[in-house]
């Protein structure tokens, strides 16, 4: 039950056609895995709190550094040189003290990732390196969590969703790794991709619209535009090639 | 057999600022050697100096084939439109 409070804090929302109420108390239930308080993450668990999201659980190693505040704006001036983890759980209660946020001090790798993950009703892919992402994509398509994916390089942003058994992954998307390189990015990048993979996890929540299955939303802010790819589940993929699919999404 | 390449905005700069462009060739291989032939500042962008392709691109082929390095003679259809995505990964 949302109480008086929680009725007026999220008015706006509950006044959306198809989240009213009811999808207001989806959203206090839900439980979050943010993975990465960086570019991504900060617009994701920022805008994820403000809806009410019940639990937030944030997943970070790394410690604010001057070359992040371009972006990472959950991050200040004050808080270089302190774990990420640290400045996100002050600044999201601060935002919303309704939501439960659990932060974890630690990188995630092939032996914690199940771990970290298990129980959560969705995955956010808020990381800045590839071998990682397939990893949270392996284990979202394991434990059939769906994993909301982000990425960002200069003016570039890319977003799409993952629903094991009903879509591709990011595996029929992606059959290479290419090495880790520095990346180059405007700040406002990751807040446009991070605004739409936090609405895709409200949408997921709420179950309304349109989600973004089988097509990759490419954003192109240098020439301000949107397209998309539709793709399809790739057959042989490592991934999800052994997976029954349920139905198209 | 007569393909189109399509590309990103990021790519551009080395088509003259084409988005699609016509291109022949049986396999996607002959299709990225008559790009190259047409744009020459794509080689170094899509190969390395082994001729490989580079791990950031994958290639999306109407109907849903996918090339990349080790799978550059997946075979093409008049008609058919190439689409070239770079892998990026920033956060």
């Amino acid at each position: 039950m949302l109480t008086p409070e929680e009725k007026q804090r999220y008015e706006r929302q509950i006044m959306i056609p198809g989240i009213g109420e009811a999808g207001q108390e989806k959203l206090k239930k839900a439980r979050v895995i943010i993975a990465g308080s960086g570019g991504l993450g900060s617009p994701i668990s920022l805008y994820l709190a403000a809806a009410g999201l019940g639990t937030l659980r944030i997943i970070d190693n790394d410690k604010v550094e001057l070359s992040n505040l371009n972006r990472q704006i959950l991050h200040w001036d004050k808080d270089v040189g302190k774990f990420k983890t640290d400045s996100a759980d002050k600044k999201l209660r601060q935002l919303n003290r309704n939501v439960s946020v659990e932060t974890i001090n630690i990188t995630i790798n092939e032996d914690n990732v199940s771990e970290l993950v298990a129980g959560f009703d969705i995955i956010v892919d808020a990381m800045d390196n590839l071998p990682t992402r397939f990893l949270l994509n392996k284990s979202a398509v394991e434990h059939k969590i769906p994993c909301i994916h982000g990425a960002v390089s200069g003016f570039e942003g890319r977003a799409m969703t993952v629903i094991p058994g009903k879509s591709a992954c990011l595996r029929c998307l992606y059959h290479t790794i290419p090495p880790i390189s520095k990346f180059p990015v405007l700040g406002a990048t990751p807040g446009v991709i991070g605004c739409i993979q936090a609405t895709e996890v409200i949408k997921y929540i709420t179950g309304i619209g349109l989600l973004l299955t089988n097509r990759l939303l490419m954003y192109d802010g240098l020439n301000m535009k949107f397209t998309e790819l539709q793709f399809a589940r790739f057959k042989d993929c490592e991934c999800c090639g052994n997976i029954i699919l349920e139905d198209k999404t | 057999m007569s393909a189109e390449v399509k590309v990103a905005s990021y790519l551009m700069q080395y088509t003259g600022g084409k988005e699609i462009i016509k291109v022949e060739g049986k396999s996607v291989r002959e299709c990225l050697q008559d790009l190259i032939k047409q744009f020459p500042d794509m080689e170094k962008i899509l190969f390395d100096d082994n001729n490989i392709l580079r791990a950031f691109f994958n290639i999306f082929i109407t109907g849903g084939d996918v090339a990349f390095a080790e799978k550059l003679d997946v075979p093409v259809k008049d008609g058919d439109i190439l689409t070239l995505l770079y892998i990026i990964g920033g956060g």
